[in-house]
């Protein structure tokens, strides 16, 4: 994961995109300014230009003198710092003979067929804007006229007088959204401090102040995460130690009839059911083992890996061949009832069926009576297996499921793992286990669609 | 030495009922907390065996009404528990001693002799009368230094007459600490074994109180 900082994100792309702003606006209000500049000096032209004519300067025309600065003829005359000769003017006859000029006006192209503003160079070949305007009776021409250069230096004047306090905040912005972002963080920094300090099974939620609400849904989801990882840790520990007792009355059982056979040195027969107790004490702890180990495979999934449309007559012949010998043994008939190519249709993992279904018909072998009969149904809403032993107290039968939890009084070996197994397997495959006595007696176990 | 034992694990149970009384301890088991409550006060047992991880009833449950009935019969308390706060709970809850599974069977009858020999206020373990020496675990007697070749049940008389030195025993209470439930019983059974102790072990060892029962004879 290549790692970048906000901030300094967030950072650039002020210092990249502030100015790009603000050139841009420099160059919107430069036009602007230039359009409002021109037009009220090229109004300012034709206004002086109107006037001399109509003060009918011509008639009277005197050899203009030299003005000195304004300055020089009021004290504090000028305001604005401009010379004198920002605006010129001539008068021109109609040979184009300068008549009368003002300023630089001398120095103005005489051209009597000239109308209008132009732009031409006049003194020091610089540009002016002039702005001819001859008279009604055509006699002579007045030209008022200006630097375009001094035209130019305002419009910049004015819009640096604009733009120069954005650019000059420009720094002072970055600082402050360096410091902001800094201090929106903050909250995030404690928030990875409280996760680097804490411990692997502390479930208390993560405790952040001022958080913003685009990082509120992390931490919720942190927090929830540490609930549900202390909830597994929590059944994981419970299973441990739950694992580690269940395994000690087997260990025990062993251990006593080991000494019991070896204390009946000189009693055969005492020694050989000691040593027959011995071997089923082997077998129950093999079975335990075999159900925990089951079980603890079957805890961390969240799924199955591999749903593939279930063939029932496959699932049903496992399991029946898997609990031939014990039902054998029992005395214990297992009759198949219903249709398997039409049993409930279902997406799943046959080999953990397999196991749900052997861990069903155990159960029945174990608890129905010799001569008994255990019948599995498979028909197209649900899976039955049924018994004729005892069924289960009613008072029990809530807590069956329980891991561990056998019934008082079981003489039968057991790890009470069994229905925790068929429990998970069936909720893995979106099933529901339904328990019940069944009126004429024994015990009734149904998978169903949930 | 007649024991209860109130264990639901059948092979636990079975091995040491078996086990048991192989080392000379005439045993009773019960699979069931409700059993077991009950058979306490039917028989007069020296001592129990009990088992914490009792399905229906807890083991716990059980002890505490034995002791609020005043049932003052040293108990060993068996459970799969381990952690220090059920050790504390079983011994608070009026347990004498406890073990922890898996265990030894010798452990269990050690322990069950000492909580005995406690419970009658003796602290040597060697069971003495005059030259008699009786050693309850290696069940072994011997008198004046020899040997004595004794049957089990004749050893386990000696014992219970030995550990209730200075009292008279009657026969019925020996008879009901000799044998278990269902165990096959002869009408003079007692009579039989006290007749081969006496010739065993001299005619004056063992005094008859009349229809009071048996004491020890004289220490000479």
């Amino acid at each position: 994961m290549k790692v970048r900082s906000l901030r300094l994100r967030l950072s650039l792309i002020l210092l990249v995109v502030a100015p790009l702003v603000w050139a841009l606006a420099t160059v919107g209000a430069y036009f602007q300014t230039r359009h409002e500049i021109n037009l009220l000096f090229d109004t300012q032209q034709t206004l002086f230009a109107r006037q001399l004519l109509s003060a009918n300067l011509v008639t009277h025309a005197v050899p203009a003198p030299e003005l000195p600065k304004t300055k020089r003829l009021i004290r504090g005359g000028e305001h604005g710092g401009f010379d004198d000769d920002a605006l010129s003017f001539a008068v021109f006859d109609t040979h184009g003979q300068l008549l009368f000029s003002g300023g630089d006006g001398k120095h103005f192209p005489a051209d009597p067929a000239q109308r209008g503003f132009v732009v031409a160079d006049a003194k020091h070949d610089e540009p002016w804007r002039l702005f001819y305007l001859p008279a009604p009776d055509g006699q002579h021409t007045v030209v008022v006229g200006q630097k375009a250069n001094y035209r130019r230096e305002l419009v910049w004047e004015v819009v640096g007088v604009q733009l120069a306090p954005w650019l000059a905040a420009l720094p002072l912005l970055l600082l402050v959204l360096v410091w902001a972002i800094g201090r929106e963080l903050a909250p995030l920094r404690a928030a990875a401090h409280q996760l680097a300090v804490r411990r692997a099974d502390d479930a208390s939620p993560l405790e952040v102040e001022r958080l913003a609400s685009e990082v509120a849904p992390l931490v919720t989801a942190l927090n929830q995460l540490f609930a549900r990882t202390a909830a597994t840790l929590a059944r994981e520990r419970r299973f441990t130690a739950d694992a580690a007792h269940e395994l000690r009355s087997p260990l025990a059982a062993l251990k006593v009839q080991a000494e019991v056979a070896q204390l009946a040195e000189r009693d055969p027969v005492a020694r050989q059911r000691a040593l027959g107790n011995l071997s089923a004490g082997i077998d129950r702890a093999t079975r335990l083992l075999e159900q925990l180990l089951a079980l603890s495979r079957l805890d961390p999934l969240s799924g199955l890996a591999d749903a593939q449309p279930v063939r029932w007559q496959r699932v049903a012949d496992a399991a029946c061949i898997d609990v031939a010998p014990l039902a054998e043994q029992r005395g214990v008939v297992v009759e198949r009832a219903g249709e398997a190519a039409a049993a409930l249709p279902l997406s799943g993992d046959e080999t953990l069926l397999t196991l749900l279904l052997r861990n069903l018909l155990d159960n029945a072998l174990r608890y129905g009576p010799p001569g008994s009969q255990v019948v599995l149904s498979l028909t197209p809403t649900e899976i039955r297996v049924e018994d004729e032993g005892p069924g289960i107290a009613p008072d029990d039968l809530p807590r069956v499921r329980e891991r561990f939890f056998r019934p008082p009084g079981q003489s039968e070996p057991g790890s009470g793992l069994g229905l925790s197994i068929v429990e998970r397997v069936a909720d893995l495959h979106g099933l529901a286990l339904t328990l019940a006595n069944r009126p004429g007696g024994g015990l009734m176990a149904s998978l169903t669609r949930r | 030495m007649r024991i209860l034992v109130v264990e639901d694990d059948s092979l636990i149970g079975d091995g040491l009922q078996v086990g048991l009384a192989q080392l000379g301890f005439a045993v009773d088991w019960f699979r069931t907390g409700r059993d077991g409550l009950a058979a306490l006060s039917a028989a007069p047992y020296d001592a129990v065996v009990l088992d914490l991880g009792l399905p229906g009833i807890d083991g716990l449950d059980i002890l505490a009404a034995w002791r609020r009935a005043g049932q003052q019969v040293p108990v060993l308390v068996l459970t799969a528990r381990d952690a220090l706060a059920d050790r504390v709970g079983g011994l608070d809850a009026g347990a004498d001693d406890y073990l922890t599974k898996p265990f030894a069977l010798a452990e269990v009858a050690a322990r069950l002799r000492a909580l005995i020999r406690r419970s009658h206020g003796q602290g040597d373990p060697l069971l003495c009368h005059g030259k008699l020496v009786f050693d309850p675990t290696a069940r072994r007697a011997t008198l004046d230094g020899v040997a004595l070749d004794l049957t089990a049940r004749e050893l386990a008389l000696l014992e219970l007459l030995l550990a209730g030195k200075g009292r008279v025993q009657p026969r019925a209470l020996l008879e009901e600490k000799l044998y278990g439930w269902g165990e096959e019983i002869g009408s003079n059974a007692v009579e039989v074994h006290i007749h081969h102790l006496r010739k065993k072990l001299g005619g004056d060892f063992i005094r008859t109180v009349r229809g009071l029962g048996y004491t020890l004879g004289d220490e000479t």
